[in-house]
């Protein structure tokens, strides 16, 4: 596959703290990338040195084989920041005329709106007087505007409802069938798991996991097997088999931790320890994900 | 180029919606023009001449303050707003942005120069010679430079409230001590001094100079180049300093 991005040993400090810390990573054409993590894991930061707003204090960044900041690299991404911003004093489609004039193969305009549910009236609105999902709407056809090749987006559905946030994915989904690639950040597990092939798991500024959603869902939520068994009886036997990742007590049930609970329910017969009232418990998937990447205190 | 001309006429139609443009760019210069001169001071001496000098005083204070504000409140406001961001991720390049910018000011500033021009010839038959007319918007559109300067110094503030009530307080002591609403002659002789040595005065002087038909003074191009000069090395040394950080 050919890369389009890449990161090599990234790192960027600010005065007081790293904000992102050794990062590696190489992004090849047509995958769909989340950056998830908590808030304050080193998303923003990442994403706006990928775009050229930032330095990174050391490490380095190719974009096209190019450096982020070249025009040639710039002609070829769209970007929806976290920020909606727009242009005073302009209606909806002089802005998108205006950017769209800045870029060698800009998207007909008619295609913009299609893609972003932009309607007749929107158009004809200063860009002061929009609402919120219009303002919203706006910024997704400016990214979409120069027709790029990479498109990445900062936290796309903050502040979206239900309605535009499918809208807004199923667009995503249209986008990467015509090979586009896409990279956003998020601190939604589920959504990175559904709009995703590839989750770039963030944590205090580096990266913690990188994998399918499928593997980064099987690492960070373990499952087990737990059931009632005599206080007595030694447990030590099934120590032995390598399946099993851990064993623990918790209110009288004990708990066999492992990624194949078959195995283990087969071994619990094989070895005869008399188990009864057996169950397996699936691990919370979000609160696994809280689990690892949490700071504990963080307000919801 | 395609690119430039278009950024161009954006940056024209977003000035000329601005209704605080048209308020106080337009509207209140021509107001103040008809007060002055056909309410309050009607018998001043030598009455055509005092219609043209206070015609060239509106104008020039007209177009000191679509320099100062229009442009430095909208820098802020892109800014603050994230704009500026967005901008920077797009292939524009930052010196078509800005040359755009200026391009965009002074055609503005030769609209609201002819504009008012022409409401002195319509108000009071303020009669000029061609070259006079010609030459004097040209000093006006040329001697605006420095305050374009201050412009890009308020543009640099962090907050649009203060950006807009310094430039506010700023454009309106220079319009008076410079002469621009009553003559400095009228004024006590301490203020006349200091006038003198103000952007706005040497401004409005040049203009002054012309419609008496003479050529502006050599003292007020250089006082007006000193400012520009200065105006530019501050905004080069705060923009080092906030891009330090």
């Amino acid at each position: 596959m050919n890369a389009i991005l890449t990161l090599t040993n990234v790192t960027k400090s600010f005065q007081h703290k790293t904000a992102v810390n050794n990062v590696s990573f190489s992004i090849g054409q047509g995958e769909v990338v989340a950056i998830l993590g908590p808030n304050g894991a080193g998303k923003t930061t990442t994403i706006s040195m990928i775009l050229g707003l930032l330095k990174p204090t050391a490490g380095e960044i190719r974009l096209f084989n190019l450096e982020p900041h070249e025009k040639q690299v710039r002609e070829k991404i769209g970007t929806m920041l976290q920020e909606v911003s727009v242009m005073t004093g302009l209606k909806v489609r002089e802005i998108l005329q205006l950017i769209r004039s800045y870029y060698p193969k800009p998207l007909d305009l008619e295609e913009l709106i299609n893609l972003t549910g932009l309607t007749e009236q929107d158009l004809k609105t200063r860009a002061e007087k929009l609402s919120g999902g219009q303002k919203r709407r706006l910024s997704f056809a400016l990214a979409l505007a120069g027709n790029p090749e990479l498109i990445i987006f900062d936290e796309p559905t903050v502040g979206m409802d239900i309605t535009s946030r499918n809208r807004f994915w199923h667009t995503v989904r249209a986008l990467t069938e015509q090979g586009k690639t896409i990279i956003f950040s998020t601190h939604y597990l589920q959504e990175a798991d559904d709009a995703a092939d590839r989750i770039f798991l963030f944590k205090d500024g580096s990266i913690v996991a990188d994998g399918t959603p499928q593997q980064i869902k099987a690492r960070i939520s373990k499952q087990s097997v737990s059931f009632i068994v005599d206080p007595e009886l030694s447990l030590e036997k099934l120590y032995l088999h390598s399946e099993i990742d851990d064993i623990y007590r918790k209110d009288n049930r004990v708990y066999v931790q492992s990624t194949n609970t078959d195995r283990v329910l087969e071994l619990i017969f094989q070895e005869k320890i008399g188990a009864r009232d057996i169950q397996i418990e699936r691990g919370k998937l979000e609160e696994a994900f809280e689990q690892l990447t949490g700071n504990d205190k963080e307000a919801i | 180029m395609k690119v430039f001309q278009m950024q161009c006429k954006t940056e024209i139609i977003r000035v000329l919606r601005n209704r605080y443009f048209v308020f106080w760019s337009l509207v209140m210069p021509i107001l103040f023009y008809y007060i002055f001169t056909n309410v309050v001071n009607k018998n001043a001496p030598d009455l055509a001449e005092w219609q043209a000098h206070y015609l060239m005083s509106m104008t020039v204070f007209s177009v000191m303050g679509s320099s100062m504000m229009t442009l430095g409140i909208r820098m802020v406001q892109e800014r603050s707003q994230g704009w500026s961001t967005f901008i920077r991720i797009t292939p524009l390049s930052d010196g078509v942005y800005f040359a755009a910018q200026m391009v965009g000011q002074s055609v503005i500033h030769a609209f609201s120069i002819t504009i008012i021009f022409i409401a002195g010839a319509l108000i009071n038959d303020v009669s000029l010679t061609a070259a006079e007319w010609v030459m004097s918007g040209a000093w006006i559109l040329l001697g605006s430079l420095p305050f374009l300067a201050i412009g890009t110094l308020v543009g640099m503030m962090k907050k649009v409230e203060t950006a807009a009530g310094v430039s506010n307080v700023l454009y309106m002591v220079l319009a008076i001590t410079g002469g621009l609403w009553m003559p400095l002659e009228i004024m006590p002789k301490m203020m006349q001094a200091i006038g003198k040595w103000l952007p706005s005065y040497n401004f409005g002087n040049g203009a002054w100079e012309i419609v008496r038909g003479n050529m502006p003074d050599w003292k007020n191009i250089l006082v007006l180049i000193a400012y520009l000069v200065l105006f530019m090395l501050l905004s080069k040394y705060i923009r080092r300093k906030q891009e330090a950080v």
